[in-house]
């Protein structure tokens, strides 16, 4: 007994229902985006008129005299931060690689839930400790402490990431390759990480963007400065501290260029994360869509 | 739980049942004809008959073994019910053939009728065993059908012998030669069927 | 129905078993490669092989069946120590290699794993790795730099798994672009590039179409002349058509052991009789 179309067809109020939820999904989105969008409008319509060569390479004037750059500052957070990637990626991905591949193991377990815990800590009490431990014992504010600040903040998003990406790898590469008589180390390195590669460099880049907005840590690490760096153990500018100092100034022109900065920061947040999701992110899939 | 082959192995155990009682009930009426005399057609009939159904189990055979290439047991039943199919045709032919001596030489009831009446007791009761044992796969019952064959062929022999000393009429001696000779064939198909059967059940392959 | 479990040898591969001789290559073995005893295999506190004793014959094709759950597939982990990777697994027992119990302290795991290689159910080529990486990974990893060597172990493997034909000129795509029955020839062409002895199958042809399929048993029906093979298979008609010798496995036990053709017309058991006609499982 056939059905007449009308009959199948889709009753009115469930479409008039799934309008509806299709329209109040579209405006949760647009209410998610709205405050990202006006941010960067805002940032690139207060800033541009700043930014130019000089100005980011250039040193800084003192409050209301026009000219300034913000030089130091950039090399100081490209210092620091380079520091702390140097520090915490071997750390971070070996603690990683640890966690995904030894999970039987009692340590693994403790030391994964700590990470876990590290990665959520808030990075001013970060700030203080490296404070303690550090700029207490050197009897000054410096570079270093500044990048073993944000090293700290780094590491746990490098293991985390890292033991996701591992995790992901099929067991069944692993024992293709220990069935061919090559060991547990080799099958670790050579095979497991070439094929989570992408997940590692993807985890390693959002671990820079983060450790680049930081500010809360360097208050109390590398302090600030007006000058280009002459050592690491020296007090240091960063994009976040001069943003900082100059908003909450009084002076006009300095917080002409601290939106300045802050369009430098953006810009520079925005385009690492198009590279991670457009270009690694794209050889990564192709990778999970063979596994 | 009932496997997809089961259907078809169930249609094969029927008619090689029917094939059974069709053949027993052939060479028991072709034994008639010779006693009392009276002609019919219908030995005819029935090894016609038996060789559709012969036909019919070779072909359901070669399904069976096409679609569900079956294996132990079953591939044993499957072989023997078609070489017990072609025991059961060969029943009937040679109940046909009888029948076509009687029908060739005519009269035959001023002939000593002992000689071929005891054998065809003799055989007809190797038929009869050989039906139940497939019916009940009986091995045990099977297993004495093939020595029964021994006193047949020496019934088969000493008529022969006895011809040649001229002791009997020619019509007679023919008629009763011939179907001697048949009945010592039905009676080695009977052993072959035997045989069949234990193999369904043991595994043992039947002698050539 | 009384059933006999393997507490002996359930056949003396040493005693040529005349009736069986129709197909050319089911020629007797007359030595063993692999000799399994009492060999017990745990996961946590499960129990899954419960004591099994088998000689695999040297260079033929020992078919593994079993249903679901029989064990059949830890035990071919089991003969090249790839199930004591997991966790918690726990293996008792000797399996003797040519004499030489590979669980014994002194052995080295890598090194029977290079002698008893196995490719997996679902193919599983190196994704990173082109064609040529992915069948001389194994040899490359082992330390092998002679581009010589390399390039010949490559095509004689490929040959071996009757895939050079088709891949000699695209030795540089990816593993992962071939398809489904390619790739598995791949891994099997991987196996093969470290020389091993043995050659374990893990239903290597249940995740590919008949024409694949057929192509692996062809190969397989080649590789015996030079390898032992294991397969473990659900399918009865696969392991009728390759194997020359059957092992049927029920509830972590070997239940019977014999040359394909005797068991798959006469099974000794009653068991095997009902799970190969289908009766149960």
């Amino acid at each position: 007994m056939t059905q007449s179309l009308a009959s199948m067809s889709t009753p009115r109020n469930r479409r008039l229902l799934d309008r509806l939820m299709n329209v109040l999904v579209g405006l949760a989105v647009v209410l998610a985006l709205v405050p990202l969008v006006l941010i960067v409008a805002d940032v690139v319509v207060q800033g541009a008129s700043v930014v130019n060569l000089s100005f980011l390479t250039g040193l800084p004037k003192p409050p209301n005299v026009p000219g300034g750059g913000i030089g130091p500052a950039v090399e100081g957070s490209a210092i620091m931060v380079g520091v702390a990637t140097l520090i915490s990626v071997p750390v971070g991905v070996g603690a990683g690689i640890f966690f995904s591949e030894w999970p039987e193991s009692r340590l693994s377990f403790i030391s994964s839930f700590t990470n876990d815990v590290l990665a959520e800590f808030p990075s001013i009490v970060i700030g203080i400790f490296v404070y303690v431990v550090v700029v207490l014992t050197t009897h000054t504010f410096s570079a270093l402490a500044g990048a073993l600040a944000l090293a700290i903040i780094m590491i746990p998003i490098v293991a985390r990431t890292t033991e996701e990406s591992l995790k992901i790898v099929p067991t069944t590469l692993r024992e293709a390759s220990m069935a061919l008589g090559i060991s547990r180390w080799k099958t670790v390195i050579r095979i497991v990480i070439s094929t989570g590669k992408n997940g590692l460099a993807t985890g390693i880049l959002l671990a820079v963007a983060r450790a680049t907005g930081e500010t809360a840590p360097l208050l109390l690490t590398a302090l600030g400065s007006s000058f280009f760096l002459t050592g690491l153990s020296q007090p240091t500018a960063a994009l976040p501290l001069l943003i900082f100092t100059y908003a909450t100034s009084p002076y006009k022109i300095w917080q002409q260029e601290a939106w300045g900065a802050a369009l430098v920061l953006v810009v520079f947040m925005l385009a690492l994360n198009l590279f991670v999701k457009l270009v690694i992110g794209r050889k990564f899939s192709e990778i999970r869509a063979e596994i | 739980m009932p496997r997809l082959m089961d259907m078809g192995l169930e249609k094969l155990n029927a008619l090689l049942l029917e094939m059974a009682v069709l053949s027993e009930n052939a060479v028991t009426a072709a034994i008639d004809a010779y006693n009392t005399g009276k002609k019919s057609t219908q030995v005819n009939e029935m090894a016609e008959q038996l060789g559709s159904l012969h036909r019919q189990v070779s072909e359901l055979t070669m399904e069976l073994m096409a679609r569900y290439q079956p294996v132990a047991s079953d591939l044993r039943f499957i072989k023997s019910c078609f070489e017990i199919s072609y025991g059961f045709f060969r029943y009937g032919r040679y109940a046909h053939d009888i029948v076509e001596v009687l029908n060739l030489i005519g009269d035959v009831s001023k002939c000593d009728h002992s000689a071929v009446q005891d054998t065809a007791r003799k055989t007809l009761e190797m038929i009869s065993m050989s039906v139940d044992a497939f019916t009940r796969r009986d091995v045990e019952l099977a297993r004495k059908i093939p020595s029964m064959d021994d006193a047949v062929d020496e019934k088969y022999r000493s008529h022969l012998r006895s011809v040649l000393q001229g002791k009997v009429d020619l019509k007679c001696a023919l008629s009763a030669a011939l179907i001697l000779r048949y009945l010592e064939r039905i009676a080695d198909h009977a052993s072959y069927i035997a045989e069949s059967i234990v193999y369904i059940s043991t595994g043992v392959e039947p002698n050539p | 129905m009384e059933m006999e479990i393997g507490t002996h040898k359930e056949v003396d591969v040493a005693q040529p078993s005349v009736e069986t001789s129709e197909q050319a290559d089911a020629v007797p073995a007359t030595q063993t490669k692999l000799e399994v005893r009492k060999l017990k295999a745990s996961f946590g506190s499960n129990m899954i092989l419960k004591g099994v004793d088998l000689n695999i014959p040297d260079r033929r094709i020992t078919a593994i069946m079993g249903p679901s759950g029989c064990g059949k597939t830890t035990f071919i982990r089991c003969l090249n120590r790839l199930h004591e990777l997991t966790p918690g697994a726990k293996v008792e027992g000797e399996v003797m290699l040519d004499g030489t119990d590979i669980y014994s302290p002194r052995v080295d795991p890598v090194a029977i794993r290079r002698k008893i290689g196995m490719v997996f159910q679902k193919p599983n080529p190196f994704p990173t790795m082109t064609v040529y990486d992915n069948v001389a990974a194994g040899l490359k990893l082992a330390g092998e730099r002679n581009r010589k060597v390399l390039d010949e172990t490559v095509e004689r493997s490929l040959r071996l798994a009757f895939l050079w034909d088709e891949v000699k000129n695209e030795l540089k795509k990816s593993g992962s672009a071939l398809s489904g029955g390619q790739q598995q020839r791949l891994c099997i062409a991987r196996a093969l590039a470290v020389s091993p002895e043995v050659l374990l199958m893990d239903e290597p042809a249940s995740a590919l179409d008949p024409t694949a399929t057929a192509k692996i048993e062809e190969a397989m029906a080649r590789l015996k002349k030079d390898y032992t093979i294991v397969i473990v298979t659900h399918n009865m008609q696969q392991a009728a058509r390759v194997a020359d010798y059957t092992a049927f496995f029920y509830l972590g036990e070997l239940v019977e052991f014999g040359p394909t053709a005797d068991l798959f017309e006469k099974p000794k058991k009653e068991l095997t009789e009902r799970y190969i006609t289908g009766k149960f499982g």
